[in-house]
């Protein structure tokens, strides 16, 4: 497959923050590529210099083969945002939101008519195009959102954590379309701190941490690379941090977390370090209430990876 | 650069839409400033300064004369009173300029052509001194009428009464004498105001000051448009920085345009407000709605969200006013203030319109002014567009 967007050496600074540090990765065409990553990794700001919303300090955007950048009309025409926060008017109605951006994408009448019904029926908002969006559900919102930056049939689809603050059932229809869109050929960019969001819609994924790509490649791969470790989750009552701590040290273990009032430890190989684990969080203030082994997954990539969990 | 002028409209078109939509501006924007022209217009309007009270007799025919003959004199609205207390009061409080007392016994006093005197209550003011200069014409001219009829009385040996009617009659067919009465100095404005129509003076100090609080107020919609991430998405689209711009200094014109059209119109129509020369008017009409663009765009720029706006928009917008003359005429400032009115773009702009509508200003009358505006309009819009940019690229 020929790429359809390509990053390479992207920086970014704002003050002495460095924001995005030598980020490179490539979007084929068809492809839904997910960018992975706790709060403030750096996912926004690459999605924003991607879009051409802001010049990189370093390195050079590509999308359908054009250098993309605040000025780049041509490769801005390729490219569809959905960003994360509500990009919509609430005081116009979908068809009028749909209407105002597809002339600002320059659709000539007879295309932008026919986007405009096209997209309301794909989002679902068909019997509701006149009403103000201030007066829509949340997920309603959302579907607007992303049927905005569908309108003018872009190549590459970048949708900025586009689930958040949604309910369940609005969620699984999002992530739905997303799935439709790339079947229909369309290049797709999401970023998520939702494992399992990456995990279903991603041919390909990236985790991105204070600003640098970690790693990346497909589940399979991702998952592989802590080779053949299994995950310890110890429910425990007590001092949970004092467990946490115990379990570090054992024999086998690669690396630790807490989720709540559970230890989650990485070890090579569960049954023969169990009793070991048991022992250590006993010795504790804390009580082993709870024991569930079971395969790694992306979250517990991230967490071997930059040993921290996604939601720190 | 159709293309790019076709979104400036577009953007400019949404913004407006917008800005109506909201409920709390049609109140703002429709009724408040109507509201007001009416109310000035009824307290101050319609020949300020030119209202003559006057206690009468009905039965008394002369008294009656002498009220008709004022009434018809030139500038003068006779408003009939009960009694001496009220004329005395409404005078002392300046509801109306002067006051006339006829006692009863007057046509009788002036049949016989015995001494009778009426009374005239007026305010220490020039106002008054020139009415008290026409009623002592009026009462002159009808007493004259009689003096002669009693005259012809004694040469002739008929009545008074018979003769009146002939003495009118003489009097009319002979050539008058007129004095004009023009008041000079302290009171050259009220005679400027008194040619005022009612509602004249409300509407054209109004105009400004609600063209200006209307675009400050749709400032909030400009800090929507970046809070909501409209403004971010925008940017993301093929359309280019500068038409952005445009765009949204378009949707602040728009909305100040339309308030301007909306107080010009529905005064023009429904109260009969005369707003001078077309061309002088429609210029400096948009200049102003440019500097208030200008300002608008600047509020929108700097604050971070719409209740800030809002509230130094109101606050800013009603300081102007009050400083450049949309709220007490500037020819009643005192010289100190004059100075400091002089850098608000509604001074500048209310002199203008002062000279189109009062004195039948045209263009080449108030160069200056349009002039003065123009340099304001820039330098807003200019910071506007830096601030902007700015707010929207970082």
């Amino acid at each position: 497959m020929s790429d359809l967007l390509t990053c390479v050496g992207l920086e970014r600074s704002f003050g002495d923050l460095k924001a995005v540090q030598g980020v490179s990765f490539s979007v084929a065409v068809g492809e839904t590529y997910g960018l992975l990553g706790p709060n403030g990794a750096g996912k926004t700001t690459c999605i924003s210099m991607i879009a051409g919303l802001l010049d990189p300090d370093a390195g050079e955007v590509t999308v359908a083969g054009q250098a993309m950048g605040p000025r780049a009309s041509a490769a801005k025409n390729d490219v569809g945002l959905v960003p994360q926060e509500l990009a919509i008017y609430p005081d116009l109605s979908a068809r009028e939101n749909l209407d105002f951006f597809a002339r600002l994408y320059g659709l000539d009448t007879a295309r932008r008519k026919r986007r405009v019904d096209e997209v309301l029926e794909v989002i679902g908002l068909t019997d509701r195009a006149g009403d103000r969006a201030g007066t829509y559900s949340g997920g309603m919102k959302r579907r607007l959102n992303i049927g905005i930056g569908m309108l003018h049939e872009p190549k590459l689809l970048i949708l900025d954590e586009p689930t958040v603050g949604v309910d369940p059932q609005s969620r699984n229809a999002i992530l739905e379309s997303v799935e439709t869109l790339a079947t229909d050929g369309m290049g797709v960019l999401y970023t998520t701190h939702y494992m399992e969001e990456a995990e279903r819609l991603c041919d390909r994924i990236g985790i991105i941490d204070q600003g640098t790509l970690v790693a990346e490649g497909t589940r399979r791969e991702l998952v592989g690379m802590i080779g053949e470790q299994d995950v310890v989750r110890l429910k425990t009552v007590g001092d949970v941090q004092a467990a946490e701590a115990a379990c570090a040290v054992v024999e086998g273990v690669s690396s630790t977390d807490v989720e709540e009032d559970t230890v989650v430890c990485l070890v090579d190989e569960a049954a023969p370090r169990l009793p070991a684990l048991l022992a250590a969080v006993g010795a504790t203030d804390a009580d082993v209430s709870g024991v569930e082994v079971r395969e790694p997954d992306i979250e517990d990539v991230f967490l071997h990876l930059t040993g921290k969990a996604l939601r720190d | 650069m159709m293309g790019a002028l076709r979104t400036v409209v577009q953007i400019s078109r949404v913004e407006l839409l917008r800005f109506l939509r909201e409920r709390s501006n049609v109140f703002f924007v429709f009724v408040l400033p109507l509201a007001l022209v009416v109310f000035i217009g009824l307290q101050f309007g319609g020949g300020m300064g030119t209202q003559l009270g006057a206690v009468a007799a009905d039965d008394d025919a002369a008294a009656s004369e002498l009220v008709d003959r004022l009434d018809t004199a030139e500038g003068i609205e006779v408003v009939p009173i009960d009694d001496e207390d009220e004329l005395r009061s409404l005078v002392s409080r300046g509801n109306l300029s002067g006051g006339v007392l006829i006692p009863d016994g007057y046509e009788d006093a002036l049949r016989s052509g015995a001494t009778f005197e009426i009374g005239f209550l007026g305010r220490p003011d020039a106002t008054a001194q020139s009415l008290r200069t026409v009623v002592d014409a009026v009462v002159a001219d009808q007493a004259a009428i009689t003096g002669a009829a009693s005259l012809a009385a004694d040469a002739t040996d008929q009545s008074v009464a018979d003769l009146i009617d002939l003495a009118a009659q003489v009097r009319e067919g002979m050539p008058g004498v007129t004095v004009s009465t023009e008041a000079v100095g302290g009171d050259e404005l009220a005679q400027e105001f008194s040619a005022l129509g009612q509602f004249d003076l409300g509407a054209s100090s109004q105009l400004f000051l609600f063209v200006f609080l209307t675009s400050l107020a749709s400032s909030a919609a400009l800090i929507q448009t970046r809070q909501f991430g409209v403004a971010t998405r925008m940017l993301s689209t093929p359309t280019r920085l500068p038409v952005i711009l445009a765009g949204l200094a378009g949707g602040r014109f728009v909305v100040a345009l339309f308030q301007a059209l909306y107080i010009i119109v529905v005064t023009a129509l429904g109260f009969g407000v005369d707003w001078g020369d077309p061309l002088a008017t429609s210029v400096l009409v948009l200049l102003f709605c440019l500097v208030s663009t200008g300002a608008a765009m600047v509020l929108g720029s700097v604050f971070r969200n719409d209740s800030q706006a809002s509230g130094a928009g109101v606050g800013l917008g009603l300081v102007l006013a009050v400083l450049g003359g949309s709220m007490i005429p500037l020819e009643l400032f005192p010289a100190g203030m004059l100075v400091v009115a002089r850098f608000t773009p509604h001074a500048w702009a209310n002199t203008a319109m002062a000279e189109i509508v009062r004195r039948d200003g045209g263009i080449a009358d108030v160069v200056m002014e349009l002039t003065v505006l123009a340099g304001f309009a820039v330098v807003l819009l200019g910071v506007a567009t830096f601030l902007l940019r700015r707010a929207l690229t970082r």
